[in-house]
């Protein structure tokens, strides 16, 4: 079949270019864990305990952190959608046989097989912050996780097959996600968030992907784990459809 | 069957700043196994007429009746469609992979291919450590990997030096004449529209001229008399003076072209200050002549 050759072709390309910028990877990586050390080491004494878990804030902030990891990464995997088109590359796969949902599939494949490597490393913490992983745990957030990074390279696809330039793009995507980020309880339990937070919380999606995560690793959320694992495959299912509708819309001009 | 057949396709592009502008306006075209080249300033709708042979843009109008996929056909960019940081030979294998060829049939063409265009051994470098007339070679390797029956080149020597560009045009008849392409290139050099076996004028969406670049020639006879002026209000007394030897031409801004001129027409001419030549006319008096605009200034109604 046509599609899935140049979506295998298309993948293994991003993968190839990826680790040949290990400046980007080492970036997605550090920034989560710099601010991760600004949260616990500067604010642990204020937030006081977590509610609903046993967890340390360190612990609990790990699965947010990994999610930050997975966003920058889902940033990346979509500004070389621009960059692409800059380049010239975009245009061959354009102009060839190879159907335009295999560039938006090969986008999210890579894209979330690099943004899941580089968050297991940030996982991988938790061992040493008191929190006892098995090999099911891990699994169960590499799920939530890779819900974050389908629909969030999705959305990301969408917005850059719209816009010019990659500073036009940094502005939308950090005006969109990072408030999502924010409100989604990755650094605080949304339970004790203020009323109007709270119902933020409720309707963004990123907070049920934390909740499918965290009710992976036994930390008790308060939300139930399997509405919260049926939202964050509903929208990792969005991110593909809305990535592979906006490139596959032919370039219709007028009569 | 044609090649390439289009009939009647039109294309407009709508902006906020300027509006509805028809990039092809009324375009027909058909071409079996020929070179053609399409001519014509910035603007004047070559890479629209590309893009929608290449079916990446839908006309508003008119029918696409060949290529019917694009199985059958390849584009080359202005600029080498390759990813910088892949070698040479992972860029060949994303674009059999693109074409649904198999691992095996893209390898067998990679090197057939390459050692035709001397790549040989740059199969293992990356795009990014080419020269510019190399990566040129590697993005025309890229289009050829699907062994197209349709080859479009879009301004495909920008940016190249004399040799690099003599070597992209040895490389490309050689390949062409082995694979009996239809070759249709965008250009707006006229030495490089000299290489084709018909050129297409145009201006303004619209096709101004179409013929073998002799025959487009001789149109204008053996000789042509080039004025350029130094005022434009010189060009009332040198129409005058053309009239009154016969010689029919045309005004485009301070320039002025004459057909069959005769050798002695310069030595009367009324205006000091006019640099006058006179001499076997050239595709770009061609070109003037008859879009009624000098090649190298961009066209009115379209968007490259």
């Amino acid at each position: 079949m046509i599609g899935s050759r140049a979506t295998r072709a298309l993948t293994k390309r991003e993968l190839i270019r990826q680790t040949r910028q290990p400046s980007r990877i080492i970036a997605s990586i550090a920034t989560p864990l710099l601010i991760w050390l600004f949260i616990v080491g500067g604010f642990s004494n204020s937030i006081g305990d977590v509610a609903q878990s046993d967890a340390t804030i360190g612990a609990y902030t790990i699965p947010g952190m990994a999610s930050l990891t997975v966003m920058f990464a889902s940033i990346f995997a979509s500004i070389s959608l621009i960059q692409d088109r800059q380049d010239g590359v975009l245009r061959a796969a354009l102009v060839s046989p190879a159907p335009r949902w295999s560039i938006a599939l090969s986008k999210i494949g890579a894209g979330s097989i690099l943004a899941l490597l580089q968050a297991l490393i940030v996982l991988l913490t938790l061992p040493f912050l008191g929190v006892t992983i098995t090999p099911i745990a891990i699994l169960g957030a590499i799920g939530g996780l890779a819900c974050i990074s389908i629909a969030l390279i999705g959305l990301g696809l969408a917005l850059a097959w719209m816009v010019d330039s990659t500073q036009g793009f940094h502005g939308v995507m950090n005006a969109i996600l990072m408030p999502m980020w924010l409100t989604s309880g990755a650094v605080f339990p949304v339970e004790n968030a203020a009323g109007w937070l709270k119902v933020i919380a409720l309707i963004n999606p990123l907070t049920w992907t934390h909740t499918a995560m965290r009710s992976s690793l036994g930390m008790d959320t308060g939300f139930n784990p399997t509405l919260a694992w049926i939202i964050s495959i509903a929208f990792a299912i969005f991110g593909i459809a809305i990535a592979t509708f906006a490139i596959s819309r032919p370039t219709k001009t007028k009569a | 069957m044609s090649a390439i057949e289009l009939q009647d396709i039109r294309v407009t592009y709508h902006t906020k700043k300027t509006g509805d502008r028809i990039a092809l306006d009324q375009f027909s075209l058909c071409a079996g196994n020929e070179m053609l080249a399409l001519l014509g300033p910035n603007g004047s709708g070559k890479s629209t007429l590309l893009n929608v042979i290449a079916q990446t843009i839908t006309p508003g109008s008119g029918k696409l009746i060949a290529p019917i996929s694009r199985k059958s056909l390849s584009v080359v960019f202005q600029t080498p469609a390759l990813d910088q940081l892949l070698t040479v030979r992972e860029n060949l294998m994303v674009a059999g992979a693109l074409h649904d060829l198999t691992k095996a049939q893209t390898q067998s063409r990679i090197i057939s291919i390459t050692t035709e265009l001397g790549l040989e051994d740059r199969l293992n470098d990356q795009i990014r450590h080419l020269s510019g007339g190399l990566a040129r070679r590697a993005d025309l390797a890229r289009a050829l990997i699907p062994h197209p029956s349709v080859l479009l080149l879009d301004e495909p020597t920008t940016g190249l030096d004399i040799d690099a560009r003599r070597v992209f045009w040895e490389t490309l008849d050689r390949t062409r004449s082995r694979l009996q392409m239809t070759v249709l290139i965008a250009t707006h050099i006229t030495d490089e529209a000299e290489h084709a076996d018909r050129v297409i004028m145009m201006r303004d969406g619209q096709s101004v001229k179409d013929d073998t670049p002799s025959n487009l020639k001789a149109t204008l006879g053996d000789r042509i008399v080039r004025i350029t002026l130094e005022n434009e209000s010189d060009t009332e007394q040198i129409a005058k003076w053309l009239g009154s030897n016969q010689i029919e031409h045309i005004i485009s801004d301070r320039l002025v072209i004459g057909h069959h001129a005769n050798a002695s027409l310069a030595s009367s001419c009324p205006v000091d200050s006019a640099s006058i030549t006179i001499a076997p006319p050239t595709l770009a008096d061609v070109y003037t002549y008859y879009a009624h605009t000098p090649i190298s200034s961009p066209g009115t109604g379209a968007l490259s």
